[in-house]
């Protein structure tokens, strides 16, 4: 058996290694399908290879202050990236809102909860047995959850009916494969395949704190030509026009839903 | 399907059940043969991996190798840069994690040793190298293959540990296990079920291949 | 020659704590170390090969010191130059048996070594098992290849802790034959442990005898084995009948006493003790000592002849096992001629005929 890892072990580690330089980021899980486009479109002009991972930002506030290797923090909100160029891990200079990000409420098609109509009171329904939420703890989409929830009077009486996704895209998924009839998340992911044709309700601004999603250039960060080169990318016209696909609008509109 | 993923992984088994080898040997044969008193406590502290929830072992795996931590800075003192969201953290955390599955399987094989064909090793004049070699390990193969194996698939199939210390950084701490998270969270089934279905066929071909390459050695001992 | 004292506290399964105590030396040549089950023997030779510690004492042989409490050494059984076979032989069961053989030698030259392992293969007779490997081996192919793996490494000393159990009389005898052949050019201390009487005659030297933990006696087998003084030795010895009995009276000039056995109505006229009438001595009488008699016998020296009847009868191998109750229960042996000749069943009226000195006086302790 030792034999024998140690062969595989020789061979694997024979792997041919990237030559390209890899820009690695950390991006919110609401640009699950918004970053993709990103990413795609950004590597045809350029020679840098991108690899992203998801989660929530809290998450990643976490682990890039403990050295996490990322290059870029794209968070899903303005308080981690701010925390992070406090504790002297990330270049203020480079914080920029990149998009505004929008609550709605998501149920999957043929769940006949006429969600477009009833708006919120579609939550006091009996058919909304488990409604999803993104842990508030760690996930900035989660905390808009809670305060509109709070802003309807509705918290109290459906929190017992409330399930956690570890993120947002945690979330969708949650509703998307029926293990929660109903839930709040981000407009963004609306827009992927397997979630067209579902029911959705934005909800109105006032009910919570716009979502302000900064993005922010890591110090410990050895690409930080390219990371800021990226950014640019995104926060330019080619960038921001394929944000507002997703329904990730740009900041000038906030105010404005 | 991520074949990166894929034998990011094996490469993190094979890895750790090798190293876990060489570690548990020595502390196998102390387990099995020594009279101190104390011995119960020793043996406490070695299956504690197996009752701590994985996200407890990770957290105190992430403290102690990330850059505040005793062994971090240790690390990154002697080579430049942090351990945690390294393939060698990943290495590291994964050992601790499947510490007991290597220790447990070879103590209580050397335990049911025959105590007198090892005094009758010593009778004739060999070292305790040389008993051990040459006749504890061969009389104890079920044990030593079964703690290999049961390191190899343990670590494998390990996510929470992995996700704390590994960052989920593609093609250094993406391991299979957490690849098929984040396909699902992508809302796409099919490639999580590819690759989960791929993870199923490689571990069951590989304990095939190491129980099958074992019958010859266990079946005398059957009768003892 | 190897000087042994020891002292240790050990435990038998089942039983209490016992101390072993010994002081002997055993000379060269074969010692038999004689006692019933639970006595120290194994542990013992566990001191004297250094797998276990006395709690204190000396282990000497000749001019080495293998072990001294109070000088602080203790020689690892590896540097002991003993050779042990185990009760349970602890082959090992991955090597063949010229790999058995052979590990002993590891210090030595591969040339040398094949010319040693040859030579031991003849004198056990078993070169054609030179490539099996143990759990292919009879009974007493193992313990040809346990004692050549042992003797090979020309010990200084040779433990042998029942190396012969389960073996028939015939293979016991030839394998005894080979030891002793062995053992004849090489004057060592050979110390064999063993609960048979058949194999105690068949070596015939020194006899230990040891009875919890303590050398009771020692001397030629005859002396020791078949007038036992003390009752454990009795029953080590393989006396099946054991009493207590009350001495009524004396009689010199017929040179016995008369005795009633454990309190019964029988009586037995046994040899003259000094113990005196009222106080009970201990009468132990070998199964194979009385004669059993379907007619009332005339004309006989026996003193001693007590009608009975024949409560079990269990054949084993070439004896029979009679239980025959005549006032208290006797165990006859017969041969099962006899059995046929006599024609016994359960239920069988008979006369048992005991000589006086069949029934040895032994002290109670």
């Amino acid at each position: 058996m030792k034999r024998i890892a140690q062969l595989l072990l020789v061979s694997l580690l024979a792997l041919p290694c990237a030559h390209a330089q890899t820009l690695r980021i950390a991006a919110a899980s609401d640009l699950q399908f918004a970053m993709q486009d990103l990413a795609s479109q950004y590597e045809k002009q350029s020679s840098t290879k991108i690899a992203v991972t998801y989660g929530s930002s809290g998450n990643f506030r976490a682990q890039i202050e403990n050295g996490a290797p990322f290059d870029l923090f794209f968070s899903a909100d303005s308080l981690y990236p701010q925390q992070l160029v406090t504790a002297g891990v990330a270049d203020g200079q480079s914080l920029v809102i990149y998009a505004q990000g929008h609550l709605v409420l998501w149920a999957p098609p043929a769940s006949n909860l006429h969600l477009a109509q009833r708006g919120f009171e579609v939550l006091k329904d009996p058919g909304a047995i488990k409604i999803a939420i993104a842990n508030p703890e760690h996930a900035p989409y989660g905390r808009a959850a809670v305060a509109a929830l709070q802003k309807a009077a509705l918290y109290d009486a459906v929190k017992s009916k409330l399930v956690l996704g570890e993120n947002i895209s945690q979330t969708a998924q949650f509703v998307q494969s029926g293990s929660a009839q109903i839930g709040l998340i981000a407009l963004s992911l609306t827009f992927a395949e397997s979630m067209k044709g579902g029911e959705l309700w934005e909800i109105p601004a006032g009910y919570y704190p716009p979502i302000l999603q900064q993005a922010v250039v890591i110090k410990a960060s050895a690409n930080k030509t390219a990371a800021k080169d990226f950014l640019e990318f995104v926060t330019g016209p080619t960038g921001r026009n394929i944000l507002s696909r997703y329904g990730l609008t740009p900041p000038e509109s906030a105010g404005k839903s | 399907m991520s074949v990166e993923a894929l034998l990011l992984s094996l490469r993190l088994a094979c890895t750790v059940a090798a190293l876990l080898l060489l570690l548990a040997l020595p502390l196998a044969y102390w387990l099995a043969f020594t009279a101190w008193r104390g011995k119960f406590l020793a043996e406490a502290l070695v299956a504690l991996p197996l009752v701590l929830p994985p996200t407890v072992l990770g957290f105190y795996a992430l403290v102690a190798l990330g850059p505040r931590g005793v062994l971090g800075k240790l690390w990154e003192g002697l080579f430049g840069h942090p351990l945690a969201f390294t393939f060698t953290g990943l290495v590291l955390a994964s050992m601790l994690y499947s510490f007991p599955f290597a220790v447990q399987p070879l103590v209580n094989s050397f335990e049911s040793l025959d105590r007198r064909v090892l005094d009758a090793s010593s009778m004739l004049g060999a070292s305790r190298m040389r008993s051990f070699f040459r006749i504890i390990v061969p009389l104890a193969w079920p044990g030593v293959v079964t703690g290999v194996v049961l390191s190899f698939a343990h670590t494998l199939g390990e996510f929470g540990v992995v996700l704390m210390v590994g960052g989920n950084l593609e093609g250094i701490t993406r391991t299979v296990s957490i690849d098929i998270y984040d396909r699902v969270q992508a809302l796409d089934y099919v490639g999580a079920n590819q690759t989960a279905l791929f993870l199923l066929v490689v571990s069951f071909a590989v304990l095939s291949v190491v129980y099958g390459v074992n019958r010859r050695v266990w079946s005398p001992w059957s009768g003892r | 020659m190897l000087f042994v004292e020891i002292e240790k506290q050990f435990r038998t399964a089942g039983a209490a704590a016992f101390q072993l105590h010994i002081q002997e030396e055993f000379p060269p040549g074969f010692t038999v170390i004689f006692g019933p089950s639970g006595a120290g023997k194994s542990t013992l030779l566990d001191c004297i090969a250094g797998l276990i510690s006395p709690d204190k004492g000396k282990v000497r042989l000749r001019e080495k010191v293998l072990y001294d409490r109070d000088q602080n050494i203790c020689v690892a059984p590896q540097h002991r130059g003993i050779g042990y076979v185990f009760q349970s032989l602890a082959l090992f069961p991955h090597l063949s048996v010229e790999g058995n053989i052979a590990f002993g030698l590891a210090k030595f030259q591969p040339a040398e070594r094949s010319e040693r392992v040859q030579r031991i293969l003849e004198t056990f007779h078993i070169e054609r098992l030179r490539q099996r490997k143990p759990p292919d081996l009879s009974g007493g192919e193992k313990q040809r290849v346990a004692l050549a793996r042992s003797v090979i490494t020309e010990p200084a000393v040779l433990l042998l802790d029942e190396p012969l159990t389960g073996l028939d009389q015939g293979l016991r005898r030839a394998i005894l034959e080979d030891l002793r052949n062995w053992s004849a050019e090489r004057p060592i201390p050979i110390l064999y442990v063993t609960h048979n009487r058949e194999e105690v005659d068949a070596i015939g030297h020194r006899v230990v005898v040891l009875v919890d933990g303590r050398i009771r006696e020692k001397g030629l087998p005859r002396q020791v084995l078949d007038a036992p003084r003390a009752l454990a030795l009795a029953q080590a010895a393989g006396f099946e009948n054991l009493f207590a009995a009350r001495v009524i009276e004396h009689r010199p000039a017929d040179g016995v006493m008369r005795v009633s056995v454990d309190g019964s109505h029988c009586e037995l006229e046994v040899p003259l003790g000094t113990v005196h009438p009222g106080e009970t001595i201990q009468l132990a009488i070998r199964a194979g000592d009385i004669l059993i008699a379907t007619q009332l016998p005339y004309g006989l020296s026996a003193r001693n002849v007590l009608p009975g009847t024949v409560q079990t009868i269990e054949t084993r191998g070439t004896m029979v096992h009679l239980e025959v109750h005549a006032g208290v229960r006797f165990i006859v042996h017969v041969t099962p001629g006899a059995l046929r000749s006599l024609d016994l069943v359960a239920g069988s009226v008979v006369w048992l005929v005991l000589k006086t000195h069949s029934c040895h006086v032994v002290a109670a302790d």
